[in-house]
């Protein structure tokens, strides 16, 4: 009996242990294998470089540098220090400082620790002798964004920094993961999953001490696309050099395809503090009240001002209320309804060129009155004003022109015939950026073809450039463009005209002027114009914000073209 | 009658020959020659103790009945000269150093004390042939042999080798159960011995008390005493159904398992072969013993049939202790896993054990 509950006890134990084994093999096998992986394993990430950004001759703006960071696999601690105390003999930091970085960087035991990063080529050579004897030691070549002139175009390019949580939740999708250096802004953003690098690496078998025991595989980081922008890099140095100092952007655009040639604003900022982490000034770039992140070309819009009387001048004449011969005549002031209108000097009697010449108030007034507000609304639109264009940056905003319909619907208010008069002029709620104004010009400068802004030329060897939309042909008489192109090119040409101060360059150009008052501070400047004038090739547009009268921006455009004509770049 | 002589011995030959194997995986990355001839000593302990096997398979077991009080002598003997040593020396001491190889005694009065017990609890009377067992009282039914259990455990214990000593306990206690000792006073036994607990808690050494509480739950001391414990239930549930092939387990090759050559050797050879792998092995293990109890059974002569069982649940228990405690479901006591983990001494023991076995059967039929 006693023998039978023996052997069955025996059975029992061994049943017991059979079941022991089926849980720890299959119902947690998953689990343990995973553990037992990440006992060994090791994954060493090595990054590729980010794609470069190059003009439109394939110079480079903003390109990638090779820094070396070191790394060290976590292990006992014992051989750490020995560890810590050649690395700090060969790299000149205390001991005492790289274990506190490594206690700042440690993750898990399973991924290796920076301990430094950005060290020179020299010290990164002297370390790799070093890991002959210490194969634990890892040194990685990571490629950093590299801007060889500084804040150049600092708008168009964007800048990298690590990926936000905003971000994040929207691309986690599409493989970011925390801690990925994103674009941040301009090209860097739109374009960042073509640009983005892709991730390689190593894994490595380690012992029980984390030291290094072979290599289990290797996969080839690979590169991100180059991405070609329209941009001209010697216009848009001289463009910069000329608008520094001052708040404000200046565009040039060709006319005929509606490549963005330049794209300045200022204040702008050194996307490269972003890259070594500048802290204090970054913060500086945030907090300022100037907001040099903002590029003011398309993500701020000013009032138009007498920019905008080409507007009013194409609806008069599309929509005939007034014609080559219909003058009126300026004395300084007009009443519209009971209030005083005035002009900002005494035309006497002025026709359509003329008034455009001399930028005549009076005139426009009137023969905004004649045509009623939401005529020039219409017209503004058709020009391309009131509504984002599409443009491929990111943060464009629309700008706004107002209408008695928007305004009774939204506010509830009436409309006067004096809002009618300041919208003639560009005053009052009229709101435009700088890219729509230059693309306005352009109609007038390629005599009525509505431009669709770009800026991307290609993205790695896909020609984007050839896809673009065509441009819009505007179905207005040809004598309308005529009229307004000669009057355009009075401005300059003229004597007595606002863009005078043109006339002396080698190259003819036709433009307008504008002096945008606002509640507060100094008049906004504009000068919008496009030269040669017989074969326009150029469509530049200055805007100074608080910068004075419209003149002050003439003279902006004078030296932008006379430096462009000196370097035989038009 | 020779049928069992070729089955043990193929069973233990497979598996020493697996445990051979499972020895030179865990060390063929270890650097040294030290470590490099690991496998080829243990092969030459299975190749003394197959020598030994065959000799104790012709010998017959009735001279063990003669020697019985020498051998136990032996055995305290030899107990006695580690205590010593252990003194002298000012430090734990396990075995006795000889010209080549180390000799642990423990394993080897394991098998003296249960042919002792055996032939003390199978002596029969003059005038009668009834055993004497049936009329055993209290003292000499289980406190006398108690005593002589005592003596090598405390010994052993004392080494300290807590695994080996409860060991001697247990097998005492299953082989009481087995003879006519009356089941009341081997529960007296029981309680008398787990009175006592609470207090014998302060003689273990730290570590030991560590081992204990880390068996009730390992994550209290990840990188100290529960290490083990965390490893080889890693490295054995790691190999999955299959296991990972032989010579490519991870846990038992980087070192992230400690001794996987000798204690931890069956999750070595668990994270190799999987479970399909270790389901044969505790099958072959159940077949040997199966084997011991069937000819323990058809035995007629009581100190043979005591000797069969006693050398089969020292097997069982062993085994299985050890087994349960590479899968983290007994307490880490310093145990081998007979025929696979690397020791001479272990090696020679488990054969000379099997070598008796087998004489019984042979033998049987003269009584």
């Amino acid at each position: 009996m006693r023998k039978h509950i023996l052997s069955f006890l025996v059975i029992l134990m061994f049943v017991a242990l059979f079941a022991g084994l089926l849980n720890l093999d299959l119902l947690q096998g998953a689990k343990f294998r995973r553990l037992s992986d990440s006992n060994c394993i090791r994954l060493i990430a090595q990054s590729g470089a980010r794609g470069n950004i190059l003009d439109r001759n394939g110079e480079i703006i903003v390109d990638n540098k090779i820094s070396y960071d070191v790394l060290i696999l976590p292990q006992e601690l014992d051989q750490l220090d020995r560890i810590f105390s050649g690395v700090s003999r060969i790299l000149g930091i205390g001991v005492k400082e790289l274990k506190a970085v490594f206690r700042r960087n440690y993750f898990s035991s399973s991924i290796p620790v920076t301990v430094a990063s950005n060290i020179d080529l020299e010290k990164a050579i002297l370390l790799g002798e070093y890991k002959q004897e210490e194969p634990s030691i890892i040194i990685q070549p990571r490629p950093l964004r590299h801007y060889p002139y500084g804040p150049l175009a600092s708008h168009v390019v964007g800048y990298v920094n690590e990926i936000d949580r905003w971000r994040l939740t929207k691309l986690e999708d599409y493989g970011y993961k925390t801690k990925d250096i994103v674009g941040f802004g301009g090209v860097e953003e739109k374009y960042d999953y073509y640009l983005r690098q892709e991730e390689g690496g190593l894994s490595v078998e380690v012992n029980h001490r984390g030291k290094f025991m072979r290599v289990l595989g290797f996969e080839p980081p690979s590169n991100g696309k180059d991405v070609q922008l329209t941009l001209d890099l010697g216009i848009q140095k001289i463009s910069e050099e000329n608008l520094s100092g001052r708040k404000g952007s200046i565009v040039l655009m060709d006319p005929q395809s509606g490549q963005i040639l330049a794209l300045a604003s200022y204040p702008n900022f050194n996307p490269a503090v972003f890259v070594n982490k500048r802290t204090r000034l970054i913060a500086g770039l945030f907090n300022n009240p100037d907001s040099p992140l903002i590029n003011r070309a398309i993500s701020s819009s000013y009032p138009l001002a007498s920019v905008f009387k080409l507007v009013t001048a194409s609806a008069g004449l599309e929509l005939e209320k007034i014609n080559l011969s219909t003058s009126f005549l300026c004395r300084g002031s007009t009443m519209v309804g009971a209030r005083k209108f005035s002009c900002w000097d005494v035309h006497g009697q002025q026709d359509i060129v003329s008034a455009i010449a001399h930028s005549c108030d009076i005139f426009f007034y009137k023969t905004g009155l004649l045509l009623g507000a939401q005529n020039i609304h219409d017209y503004a639109l058709k020009l391309g004003l009131g509504k984002a264009l599409g443009f491929e940056l990111l943060y464009e905003t629309g700008g706004f022109i107002p209408s008695p319909l928007w305004r009774k619907i939204n506010k509830f208010q009436q409309w006067f015939d004096g809002d009618t008069a300041n919208l003639s002029i560009g005053q009052g709620d009229c709101l435009v950026t700088p890219l729509q104004a230059a693309n306005m010009m352009s109609v007038f400068a390629n005599g009525g073809y509505l431009p669709n802004p770009y800026i991307i030329k290609a993205v790695g060897n896909l020609d984007l450039a050839s896809k673009k939309k065509r441009l819009t042909r505007l179905d207005f008489k040809k004598s309308t463009f005529e009229t307004i192109r000669r009057g355009l090119r009075l401005v300059v040409s003229d004597s007595r005209g606002t863009g005078n101060v043109l006339s002396g360059l080698g190259v003819k150009v036709a433009g307008k002027t504008g002096t945008a008052q606002v509640s507060h501070g100094a008049t906004h400047a504009w000068f919008v114009g496009f030269f040669p004038y017989d074969n326009p090739k150029y469509v530049i547009c200055v805007l100074l914000e608080n910068g004075g009268p419209g003149h002050v921006a003439s003279v902006v455009a004078k030296q932008v073209i006379e430096a462009m004509d000196k370097q035989g770049l038009i | 009658m020779r049928n069992s002589f070729l089955r043990i011995l193929i069973l233990a030959l497979i598996i020493s020959s697996l445990g051979v194997l499972s020895i030179y995986s865990s060390t063929y990355q270890k650097e040294g020659t030290a470590w490099q001839d690991i496998h080829k000593r243990q092969m030459l302990w299975l190749i003394i103790g197959l020598a030994c096997f065959f000799i104790m398979s012709q010998v017959s077991y009735r001279r063990l009945w003669d020697f019985n009080y020498f051998i136990y002598g032996v055995a305290i003997f030899f107990l006695f000269l580690v205590f010593a040593l252990g003194i002298i020396r000012l430090g734990a001491q396990r075995w006795l150093r000889f010209a080549w190889f180390n000799f642990q005694p423990s394993e080897f009065a394991k098998l003296a004390v249960i042919i002792f017990l055996a032939r003390y609890f199978s002596r029969k009377s003059v005038d009668d042939i009834s055993l004497l067992s049936s009329k055993f009282g209290i003292f000499k039914g289980i406190i006398l042999p108690f005593i002589f259990v005592a003596v090598p455990m405390f010994l052993i214990i004392e080494q300290p080798d807590l695994g080996s000593g409860l060991m001697l306990l247990l097998v005492f206690v299953f082989l009481l159960y087995l003879t006519n000792v009356r089941l009341k006073y081997i529960l007296i036994l029981m309680f008398i011995l787990m009175l006592p607990l609470p207090f014998f808690w302060h003689f273990l050494r730290d570590y030991q008390k560590q081992r204990l509480l880390v068996f009730l739950n390992p994550n209290i001391d990840p990188l100290g005493a529960g290490y083990t414990v965390i490893q080889s239930r890693i490295a054995i549930g790691s190999g999955g159904l299959l296991g990972k092939g032989w010579l490519s387990g991870t846990q038992s090759q980087l070192f992230f398992l400690p001794e996987s050559h000798t204690d931890f050797v069956f999750a070595t050879f668990s994270e190799q072969w999987g479970l399909l792998g270790s389901s044969l092995l505790l099958i072959m293990y159940y077949l040997i013993i199966r084997q011991g109890f069937i000819i323990a059974q058809r035995t007629q002569d009581s100190f043979g049939k005591l000797l069969a069982y006693g050398i089969s649940l020292l097997l069982a228990l062993q085994v299985s202790i050890n087994i349960a405690m590479n899968m983290g479901l007994a307490p880490v006591v310093g145990l081998p896993l007979p025929l696979m983990s690397y020791g001479g001494s272990s090696v020679l023991v488990t054969f000379i054990a099997l070598g008796i076995l087998v004489n019984i059967d042979r033998t049987r039929s003269v009584f």
